[in-house]
Formats: structure tokens, C-alpha cells, sequence
């Protein structure tokens, strides 16, 4: 048994389903990031392993104990909020503390607890200092420090860095990972921002609609997606879909044509059984280039007009608007392509991916693509 | 420069019209208060007489009328009276108010809205109203003439608690909950993290109480009906009263030292009611 086992919950406010039957396994230590657009249903479900909310159906069980009706104090968990949550009457100290005085622990156990966090996160010189008197990075120190006094058995983290600066986000993250390899102790974190959850993650949940839309490491959910929201939502740029038709299925490839309006290619994509229709087509802009003019392929191209260049100094992102209407991102070189150029864009046949048209994955029997 | 010379100029004039104005409107106001001064600490008839005098031409006789005032009334026993029924209201009124603003602002529970809004009819229910049968009920137990008389039923105040619910419900949800995490109670959150972070209406709330509780004569009126009960309110009023064949300058002892503690209060949180005053605008 997982050490936090999340079994067939659902979570709903009157007529308004926001989580549905889901399912969800979290080893002990794990770092996990669930990871969704708002709306999803990532921070409910957070709330609801915490205890603040809720569970209309289904059980949470942490360390093999159900948790459903135990009182959010008891359940050996410890929240560092979006908005820092700190008491503003209180001192640092005092702040951090306050878990343990409530726990009328005595003193001389509450002045050492907080010395020691207080080295882990450097807010020795910050003790007697209130909230108003610190930065937004010291504060969220001092919301990790007031986690962590307690010793939990898990970290919830509800969006911890939405109201830092991209610096300071950057360096956070750092500490964050840093913390985690060495309390070891199991976390949960909630973000909208992908690359936050690529970069702290073992395992990141993508959530979509109240449903979990794929678990997995994140080079797996990156690589191998379960499904084009998935395939869409993870990786910046995004993924490019590209309209097309399945013309033939041989049993090692598959021909595709009316590729986001002309193009044709084949894709060695062995043991489907499909019958020829409408798919999409992903590929990862970095699947992509920019074919030089007076150069030949024989592979999967299009055409389009250059819309905008994002010039980032060591490459470029290139928007290109296809004969269709459908806009792809292409990752280039330095000074690859100019805007309102028109320019022909080559994609690596075998790294692209199927989707069905309800947005599901189309996988060979063999090696997944 | 042309424009500047002009905006300079209309700006003095706006100022001076402005400290005018201002300083017309406090002669009036402060008008009454020093002429009880001036009477008070005069010999007899002096500032009364056909060359009335305009300042205090006697600190001894000032000091003896009062001593006589506290020697021969109950004004002494009255000014306890009223400062414990002042003291009392003040802790009362906080308590209820903070206590049901906590959980009307903060927490959701059946009914939440039917209850907050009897509460706003109540505030519209002029006192005079429901003044019969508060008395009725206050005379069926039995408290006529005692100090829970007094108090009780001016505990529960609907502007007090309009007020703070306005004030809790800026404390951040996160804030309750991570309390809640941190394993604090629901009365630990109240006490620890609630009353703190309204502090500044609470000390209004108690300024604008005392003010009312001090200077409240209807109520003690009714309940009050021994002398040894009796406010300060109505002892200035037995001191005013026709019969009372006391002498102006014995009157204004009377009065003057009825309005010296929410002198004293006014001077010393001034800033504060004005705030309080404000905010019972905008917000009650």
C-alpha cells in the first residue's frame, strides 16, 4: 500500500461536480506536483488531503490510516499557503511557534524546534521581526519555517511561489528541491505553472476538468502523453496539433495526408488498427525546422507565412501561420526566418504523435512514439 | 508665472476663509464648555453679574463647590455607578459582538444569512421602540434597580457587531485555516488570531460604547428608580430639575463634572473616534 492513497474521490458543491473518481498513489518521500489550468480541481483536492475540505465520496488514506473524518491538526500535515498566511500581529518567532504552543509543547522544546528551523531556512536575524518588516521571499521562508516546525508527515504546497518575482521564484525552486533532499519528507504541491512542476516534481499529476489526465515523471507525461491536453499542457512552447487524415495503415507506418491543409508524410507507426479519417497530429517545436530555401525533402512539410520571430539570443521561437489558418510554433536557430517570410517548416516523421479526434492517443503495438 | 501667481493667491485666500471658518465653529462649540469653566471656578453671580467676566477669577471657590457637591450628594456613588455601568457595557458589548462577528464573518452555518439579517432590522429599530418590553422583561427578572439591569440589555448591540463583522471579514480565510492547521481550537482562533487582528475596531468600538453608555439617560432612567442606583445623568438631571433650588453656579459643578470624563476620553483618543465616527459612516 501507497503511503498516501487517494481512492475514487470525488468532490462536488450542489449541482456542481469539481473532482470525479480520482485515483491516486504517493510514495513515501515523493515529491509530487499536481499540475492543471485553473478551474481544475488541483487545489481542492490538496485541501481535501489536508483536511480544510471536505470529501464527498470515495476515501484518503495517509500512512494506511483513512483520514476522511480526521480533524485537519491530526492528520500530520503541514499547509504553506499562496498568500503566505502569516499572522500579521505575531514576530516571526512567534509565527513559526504558534503550531507548538498550541500543542502546549514546552518552552525550552518550542525556543530549540524553531532554532533549528530557523538555521534550516537562514531566519536566524529575522526572529523578532513581523511580516510586515520581511520581503516576499523571507516571508515564504518563514510560512515553510512554520510548516516544517511540526514535523509533519506531508508538506502541502498551494501555489507557494505565485507572488514572488521570476527571480525569486527561480531561486526559491532551488531551495525548495534543496529542502526536500534533505527533510525527505513526502510533499504535495499544487501549481498552474508547468515549468515550476517539470522542474520540482518525481511524480507530476496533470489535471484537467476534475480529472487526473495523466501521472508520471515528468519526462514521461513530456515524451509519451497519454492525451493532447496532456501533450499540450506540458512543455513550453507548447506542442503544435496539426489537422491531417489517415490515407493508408500499413502494418510498420501509416500515411497521412491533408496535413494542416496539403502536406503528406508517412509515419512509422507499426500494429494500428484504424480505420482512414480525420487525427491530429503533434510535434514538439523542437521536432521542427526551418527548411533553407532551394533545399529538397522528402518528409513531412508544410508551408506557411512567418508571423513572428521571438528572437532569445542563443535560439528562436518562429510562429508560422499555415495555408489552413493553424499557427505552430517552430524552435530555430539565431536569425532563422524573418516575419512575412514565407518559408516551408520539415517535422521528424518519428517523433510525431497521434491523437485521435476526441483527443486520445493513437499508439503502435510496438515502441510507443 | 502668470498662473502660478494666481493659483498662489486664490490658495491663501482658500486657506484663510478655511481656518475662519474653522476656528468660528470651535469658539461655538468649545463657547459652552468654557463659560461652565468660567462659572464654575468664579465666586457666586460673578460671571452672572452686569460686568460678567469671561475668565475663571477663582480656583478655591471652583474647588470648594465641588467638594460640596461630592459632600453633601450622592454624586460620588453615582459616578461609580455610571463608570462601573460604562466599564461593564464596554466589556459586554465587546464580547458578544466579537464572539458573534467571529462566526458570522469567518464561518458559514445554516441560517447565516436569515440571522445577519435580523440583525441589520434590528439596527433599524429605533431604541424608543423596543424600550416597553425590554423594560417588561427586565422587571420580570426581577433586575429593576441592579446593575445587570443596567448592562444586560445593552449588551447585544447591533451596531457593534455590524461593525466588527465588517472588519473580520477582511481577515484572510487562509489565515483561519492555516490556525486550524497549526491545531489551534475554534475559541483559540478567536482568541489568538481573530481578536488581535481587529484591535483597532474593538478600541473604537469601546470608545463609541463609552460614549453612548456615558452619556445614555433613557434607559437608567427607567431601571434606576432608587437614588443609590441612579447615574450620573440623572443626578445632573435632579440638579437641573426645576424644584431643585440649587444656584446656577452649583448646576454647572454638576454638569462640569459629568462631562469631564468624556472630555478626558475625547482628548486622549481623539483620533480614534474620529476614525470610529467615520467608519460607522461608511461602513455601519
Amino acid at each position: 500500500m501507497s503511503f498516501i492513497d487517494i481512492s475514487s474521490v470525488a468532490k462536488t458543491y450542489g449541482p456542481v461536480n469539481v473532482l470525479e473518481n480520482v485515483s491516486l498513489s504517493i510514495e513515501r518521500g515523493e515529491f509530487v506536483v499536481f499540475v492543471g489550468p485553473s478551474g481544475c480541481g488541483k487545489s481542492t483536492l490538496l485541501r481535501m488531503v489536508s483536511g480544510l475540505e471536505t470529501i464527498t465520496a470515495g476515501t484518503i488514506s495517509i500512512d494506511g490510516e483513512v483520514v476522511n473524518n480526521v480533524e485537519p491538526a491530526a492528520r500530520g500535515v503541514s499547509m504553506v499557503f499562496q498568500s503566505y498566511a502569516l499572522y500579521p500581529h505575531m514576530t516571526t518567532f512567534e509565527n513559526v511557534s504558534f503550531g507548538l504552543r498550541m500543542a502546549h509543547k514546552p518552552k525550552v522544546f518550542i525556543e530549540e524546534s524553531v532554532k533549528r528551523v530557523a538555521e534550516i531556512l537562514r531566519l536566524g536575524s529575522l526572529v523578532d521581526r513581523r511580516p510586515s518588516q520581511l520581503s516576499g521571499g523571507q516571508k515564504q521562508r518563514v510560512a515553510i519555517g512554520r510548516a516544517i516546525v511540526r514535523e509533519p508527515r506531508v508538506f502541502l504546497f498551494d501555489e507557494p511561489l505565485s507572488n514572488l518575482d521570476a527571480e525569486l521564484r527561480v531561486q526559491m525552486r532551488a531551495e525548495l528541491t534543496d529542502l526536500h533532499r534533505r527533510l525527505g519528507t513526502t510533499m504535495i504541491y499544487v501549481t498552474h505553472d508547468q515549468v515550476e512542476a517539470m522542474t520540482l516534481a518525481d511524480k507530476m499529476v496533470v489535471m484537467n476538468g476534475g480529472r487526473i489526465q495523466q501521472a508520471g515523471t515528468p519526462l514521461q507525461l513530456y515524451d509519451d502523453p497519454d492525451n493532447q491536453f496532456v501533450a499540450g499542457f506540458v512543455g513550453s512552447p507548447k506542442m503544435n496539433f496539426l489537422p491531417a487524415q489517415i490515407a493508408s495503415v500499413g502494418p510498420s507506418e501509416i500515411r497521412v495526408t491533408g496535413v494542416a491543409g496539403t502536406g503528406q508524410g508517412v509515419l512509422p507507426l507499426g500494429g494500428v488498427v484504424r480505420q482512414p479519417g480525420p487525427v491530429t497530429l503533434g510535434i514538439r517545436p523542437e521536432n521542427m525546422r526551418v527548411l533553407p530555401s532551394g533545399e529538397n525533402s522528402s518528409g513531412l512539410v508544410v508551408e506557411g507565412l512567418v508571423k513572428l520571430v521571438e528572437e532569445l539570443g542563443s535560439e528562436s521561437f518562429v510562429h508560422v501561420e499555415l495555408k489552413d489558418g493553424t499557427r505552430i510554433i517552430v524552435r530555430a536557430g539565431r536569425r532563422a526566418s524573418e516575419a512575412q517570410a514565407v518559408v516551408r517548416v520539415e517535422s521528424i516523421a518519428k517523433s510525431a504523435l497521434l491523437f485521435d479526434i476526441d483527443g486520445q492517443r493513437v499508439r503502435g503495438a510496438g515502441k510507443s512514439l | 508665472m502668470t498662473t502660478i501667481k494666481r493659483t498662489g493667491s486664490s490658495d491663501l485666500v482658500w486657506l484663510i476663509l478655511k481656518f475662519t471658518v474653522a476656528i468660528l465653529i470651535a469658539l461655538i462649540a468649545v463657547f459652552p464648555i468654557w463659560w461652565m469653566i468660567n462659572v464654575v471656578f468664579a465666586h457666586p453671580g460673578e460671571p452672572v453679574s452686569l460686568n460678567p467676566r469671561l475668565w475663571p477669577t477663582s480656583l478655591s471657590a471652583g474647588v470648594s463647590k465641588i467638594q460640596a457637591i461630592f459632600a453633601e450628594t450622592g454624586y460620588l456613588r453615582a459616578y461609580g455607578i455610571s463608570i462601573a455601568y460604562s466599564v461593564l457595557t464596554i466589556a459586554g458589548v465587546l464580547t458578544v459582538a466579537s464572539l458573534a462577528a467571529f462566526e458570522f464573518s469567518l464561518f458559514d452555518f445554516p441560517g447565516r444569512r436569515l440571522l445577519f439579517g435580523v440583525v441589520l432590522l434590528a439596527l433599524m429599530v429605533p431604541t424608543a421602540v423596543t424600550i416597553i418590553p425590554t423594560y417588561l422583561i427586565t422587571s420580570r427578572l426581577g433586575w429593576i434597580n441592579t446593575m445587570q439591569g443596567l448592562v444586560v440589555p445593552g449588551v447585544a448591540s447591533a451596531f457593534g457587531l455590524f461593525m466588527l463583522v465588517q472588519f473580520m471579514r477582511a481577515i484572510p480565510k487562509d489565515m483561519i485555516e492555516a490556525a486550524r492547521l497549526d491545531g489551534a481550537s475554534h475559541l483559540q482562533i478567536y482568541w489568538f488570531v481573530a481578536l488581535p487582528l481587529c484591535r483597532n475596531a474593538l478600541v473604537t468600538l469601546a470608545i463609541l460604547t463609552f460614549i453612548q453608555a456615558w452619556g445614555n439617560y433613557m434607559w437608567p432612567l427607567i431601571i434606576s428608580t432608587q437614588t443609590d442606583m441612579y447615574t450620573v445623568g440623572q443626578v445632573v438631571g435632579l440638579f437641573n430639575s426645576p424644584l431643585s433650588h440649587n444656584t446656577v453656579d452649583t448646576v454647572m459643578t454638576a454638569n462640569l463634572l459629568a462631562a469631564i470624563p468624556p472630555l478626558l476620553f475625547f482628548l486622549i483618543f481623539q483620533r480614534k473616534i474620529v476614525e470610529g465616527v467615520a467608519m460607522s459612516g461608511t461602513k455601519g
